[in-house]
């Protein structure tokens, strides 16, 4: 207690002391940084996990071949949970003696319990509904083609009669990209009775419960100890979305790596303003010391002057960080307009705990062996400089930056490299600036006086000048990566999505109509058309063994050989996909061949030379692996696990897949064109598109606003830097003065020094923050192509030797003005 | 008068305060002297004295709130702190009580600085020999931590001597050191005082070593004590 309160006093006499202050501006700092980003992070998960129960339709569910026990809903139901039971099958509808299959989704009347589903009624007003009643059917509009129907008609499914009681226009989980038929919604009731989903049906059975987060969890857990019925699995929201959720983790990686590195910087900031706080404190310690203090203590009272400081300083931190995510949540509401929005506490607070660790770990070192101090040292001042070669302590700043690279990165390869390239950069300006230390003494003799006196005084303070050298050099390597790299990170990224890129996507179109449409489409402005051919078939042998006799440790291998696929072939590798086995077949192979994507090597254990029997119709066809193909899934191309070549694909029955860009405005025009082709499916991607636009330009915006804590840290980073010299920049100056040296021969000098420190830690900069761009870019943002803008960054070098040499001469005009008196004073 | 009688070095009723917690305190008052070339002079008194504010006065590193300071004909609170440091390169030499090295730099490169600060463009061969004057040429290469005190005071004097000043401040130069280090110290500071007709203005406690001036005054609160001054008037 009585520690305590020496500390809190000593802490209240010391506050002034600017290295004090500087600690505790790095520790705001840091946890704001931190704190910001990590609550951000949190609530952007909590709505995209929103969003995603909106696709599904519910929170949490399970799918099963078979229909699934009561016990399920009725857990939930314990639990305060809504509970929707589904299936969805294909089925053959009748009307006007015509037929068409549908994709039937059968429910009952709690559908959806989360989304909404459209629906138009027979006078062409579009409202929220909820699944049918007993009697009645939605159809969507193909279906309504296909069969020449309208609202209100009567037509037969299952063998029932059933009323058209509504167009259905959008629902919840009509994510699926590629509906292969036209989709009706029935109630469930009608369809049991029917006998649609009895033995030997096809039909997919649901349950979707949604509730509190709490309740969710528990059934979650619930479920996890009970054994599933054969062929069940899980749906959560999290395995939904996989484009948006590539733009979400892209946009996460981005965002803590911006706080990362700031926190990094305050940590530099934190490590010079301790060492030359500890430097201050030597003369008083060794009194403490020499008047019998127990080193113990002495370092008692150190961490607590330093906890004193932290305390209130991380309080700081949590409340600005709570506060600024608020604000930025409020600006950037409306990408998750409806979403939970409660405040997590729990980030910061795990930020206000790594910004202590920071401290601690960047302090610690030189405040520990500031307590080893001898007694003696009040007399003689050199006893106080032990020569160590190997100080274990100064590893502890490492460890500490590595533990805040591994927690905040979320990715054992981001952590790595950023390690890796502050490493580097760190060993680079080491090396460097001994470099220039050693051209010092060989150059200065004859170099001009006032270089002469530069590269001097950056000699005489020999590790003074490797540490300023090295934090400069980390400081700026971070703020070149956030102010030059980023940016250009996000600039490719969005190119990754032009402006043109395909927002529509048609279904269903036959051989004759292939010419036609696209004539028509081009007379109503659509541009980049691009038709693939689509079959659906099974698969149905592996290397001569048919699958329904193979056993896949897999679980999702089975379901997948179970499933008609959407095949097609391509005489041409498509764009986005990358082959990283075997090779291409081109348009004309001896054989037949297949591509497939990772998954299928991964899913099936395929290799290269495998043969694979499909389905197809009436037809089969025997391919061989030729190659796997690695494929970018979050492009928005249209995309296919299974590629056959067209020589030997071509002749299978099938329709055409087109995709175009269609600019905005054009919309009814397009409706005309799709009543004039009635089978045609039309999806538009435009929202998602825009959305994925949306989430990096508000990255974008993002890291520009932690860019400014970024800002703030490299100032502080460099005014310690700044500050670690000025007592011995002082005491020189004072002497040279003594001795006649005129205002402007110390401020050339001055210039000199801090010109070539500039130089040293803007150069190591620049190249650390090219190669950890390069490095990032492939590794973590997967942007292939990437190459950190060369000018820029020379630009961003020079510019930040010429602040560095400004800001030093700035600091120095204190320095030149000191009256040499001060030097007799000081005896 | 010819040049052996005017006096280099004049203070004219010369007072000096400062602004202290407690109020204005006075740290000289009304001081008169004059200092002629070659001449070596002691400046003695108590701690709190004054001597060390005179002997900055005197070099010019500060100017006083009233009176006249004249270096070499030159009154120094007439000058800026520009022409003052310039007058200084020219001029002076100091040796301070705790020796004041770079310790950075080498012996050499520290008696190096004067003639660096001039743009000599001998400054090396000078920097040696002045070393070898000392009796350190064989140390020039070594860092001040790797010299003794004396050998570093020896370093502060060929620094001092270097570049030939007309006049050489010491401020307690043997202060920091025991007495028979001292005592080879102050031998040194005379004869380099003797060969280049330097003038010698040293601040002392030592009253040996101020016995060994030719002329002596002592401060007392800010005043020179009248018995002891022995100033001419």
């Amino acid at each position: 207690m009585r520690l305590l309160l020496l500390a809190l006093r000593t802490l209240r006499r010391e506050w002034r002391l600017p290295e004090l202050r500087t600690l505790a501006a790095s520790l705001v700092l840091a946890v704001v940084a931190l704190g910001v980003v990590a609550t951000l992070a949190a609530r952007i998960e909590r709505g995209m996990l929103a969003n995603a129960a909106e696709l599904i339709g519910g929170d949490i569910g399970i799918g099963s071949p078979q229909t699934l026990p009561a016990k399920f809903a009725a857990a939930g139901r314990q639990r305060g949970l809504a509970t929707n039971a589904t299936a969805s099958f294909p089925s053959v509808a009748f009307a006007h003696q015509q037929t068409q299959l549908l994709d039937v989704l059968a429910s009952d009347r709690h559908y959806p319990l989360r989304g909404t589903l459209q629906l138009r009624d027979a006078a062409g007003h579009a409202y929220d509904g909820r699944a049918p009643s007993p009697g009645q059917v939605y159809l969507d509009h193909r279906a309504l083609v296909a069969l020449n129907l309208k609202v209100g008609q009567p037509l037969q499914l299952g063998g029932r009669e059933l009323t058209i009681g509504a167009e259905l226009l959008r629902q919840p989980d009509g994510g699926e990209l590629l509906a292969l038929a036209p989709r009706a919604l029935m109630s469930l009731a009608d369809a049991k009775q029917a006998g649609l989903l009895g033995v030997g049906s096809r039909a997919r059975h649901r349950l979707l419960l949604a509730g509190a987060p709490a309740a969710v969890r528990d059934w979650r857990d619930w479920v996890r100890k009970t054994a599933l019925p054969q062929g069940a699995e899980l749906i959560t929201p999290e395995q939904t979305q996989q484009r948006m959720r590539t733009a979400f983790d892209r946009a996460g990686a981005f965002l803590r790596l911006t706080a990362l590195l700031s926190a990094l910087l305050a940590g530099v900031a934190i490590a010079l303003a301790s060492q030359r706080y500890a430097r201050r404190k030597t003369a008083e310690v060794a009194l403490l010391r020499a008047l019998g203090t127990p080193r113990r203590r002495v370092l008692g009272l150190l961490l607590g002057t330093l906890g004193a400081l932290a305390l209130p300083a991380a309080t700081l931190g949590v409340l600005l960080a709570l506060g600024l995510a608020q604000l930025a949540w409020l600006l950037a509401g409306q990408l998750f307009a409806g979403m939970p929005t409660a405040l997590p506490l729990a980030p910061s607070f795990a930020a206000a705990a790594m910004g202590i660790a920071v401290l601690l770990g960047f302090a610690l070192a030189p405040l520990a062996r500031l307590a080893e101090v001898p007694p003696v040292a009040v007399f003689r001042q050199s006893a106080a400089r032990r020569v160590r070669r190997f100080d274990a302590l100064y590893l502890v700043p490492a460890l500490v930056a590595l533990g805040l690279i591994w927690s905040q990165s979320g990715s054992l390869k981001l952590a790595g490299i950023l390690a890796a390239s502050l490493s580097g950069v760190a060993l680079l300006a080491a090396l460097l600036a001994a470099c220039l230390l050693w051209l010092a003494r060989r150059v200065a003799p004859g170099a001009h006086p006032a270089l002469r006196l530069g590269l001097a005084a950056l000699a005489r303070r020999r590790s003074l000048s490797l540490i300023q050298a090295t934090a400069l050099s980390l400081g700026l390597c971070a703020l070149l990566l956030l102010a030059v790299v980023a940016p250009a990170l996000l600039q490719d990224w969005r190119q990754e999505l032009p402006a043109d890129t395909p927002n529509w996507f048609a279904l269903n179109l036959q051989d004759d109509q292939r010419a036609g449409f696209a004539h028509e489409l081009a007379a109503i402005g659509g541009q980049q058309l691009n038709m693939l051919p689509l079959a659906v078939g099974k698969l149905t042998a592996i290397n001569g063994t048919p699958i329904d006799r193979m056993h896949f440790r897999d679980p999702r291998a089975a379901e997948w050989a179970d499933r008609q696929l959407r095949l097609s072939w391509s005489s041409a590798l498509p764009p986005s996909n990358k082959v990283i086995a075997g090779q291409w077949a081109g348009p004309d192979p001896a054989r037949a061949e297949v591509s497939i994507d990772t998954l299928w090597r991964d899913m099936f254990g395929l290799k290269i030379g495998d043969r694979l029997r499909f389905n197809i119709g009436e037809s089969s066809l025997d391919a061989r692996v030729g190659s796997v193909r690695q494929v970018d899934w979050s492009s928005f191309r249209v995309n296919f696990f299974l590629l056959f070549d067209p020589a030997h694909a071509g002749g299978l029955p099938h329709t055409w897949l087109a995709s175009f860009y269609l600019p905005p405005g054009h919309a009814r025009a397009l409706a005309q064109l799709s009543r004039a082709y009635g089978n045609l499916s039309l999806i538009d991607v435009d929202s998602l598109l825009g959305r994925v636009r949306e989430i990096v330009d508000r990255v974008g915006n993002a890291v520009r606003g932690i860019l400014g804590f970024s800002l703030l840290a490299g100032a502080l980073v460099l005014a310690a830097a700044l500050a670690a010299s000025a007592a011995e920049r002082r005491h020189e100056a004072a002497l040279l003065r003594t001795l006649g040296a005129r205002r402007h021969q110390l401020r050339a000098a001055a210039a000199c020094e801090f010109a070539l420190l500039g130089l040293v830690a803007g150069l190591t900069a620049a190249l650390g923050a090219a190669g950890a761009g390069l490095w990032l870019a492939r590794a973590v943002f997967h942007i292939d192509g990437f190459v950190p803008p060369p000018w820029p960054l020379a630009l961003a070098a020079l510019g930040a030797a010429a602040t560095v040499m400004l800001l030093g001469l700035a600091g120095t005009r204190k320095v030149t003005r000191t009256p040499p008196m001060r030097l007799l004073r000081e005896q | 008068m010819n040049d052996s009688s005017r006096p280099l070095l004049e203070a004219c009723d010369v007072s000096k305060s400062v602004n202290g917690p407690e109020g204005r305190l006075d740290i000289l008052r009304h001081v008169e002297l004059r200092i002629r070339p070659g001449e070596s002079f002691a400046i003695v008194g108590a701690s709190g004295s004054g001597k060390t504010t005179l002997l900055g006065l005197l070099a010019g590193l500060d100017t006083p709130d009233s009176g006249s300071i004249r270096l070499d004909g030159q009154a120094l609170e007439q000058l800026d702190e520009e022409a003052r440091a310039d007058l200084r390169r020219r001029l002076v030499g100091f040796v301070f009580q705790s020796f004041h090295l770079l310790p950075a730099l080498t012996a050499e490169e520290n008696v190096m600085l004067p003639l660096e600060l001039e743009g000599s463009s001998a400054a090396r061969p000078r920097a040696r020999a002045a070393l070898e004057a000392v009796g350190l040429g064989a140390r020039r290469r070594h860092y001040p931590a790797q010299l003794s005190g004396g050998e570093q005071q020896r370093v502060a004097i060929a620094r001092a001597f270097v570049h030939g000043p007309r006049v050489l401040f010491a401020d307690e130069p043997t202060g920091n050191l025991d007495q028979r280090t001292g005592h080879h110290v102050c031998d040194l500071l005379f004869a380099l005082n003797r060969d280049h007709r330097t003038t010698l203005v040293l601040v002392t406690h030592d009253t040996a070593l101020a016995a060994r001036c030719d002329r002596r005054i002592e401060l007392d609160e800010g005043r020179v004590l009248a018995a002891a001054a022995g100033i001419p008037a």
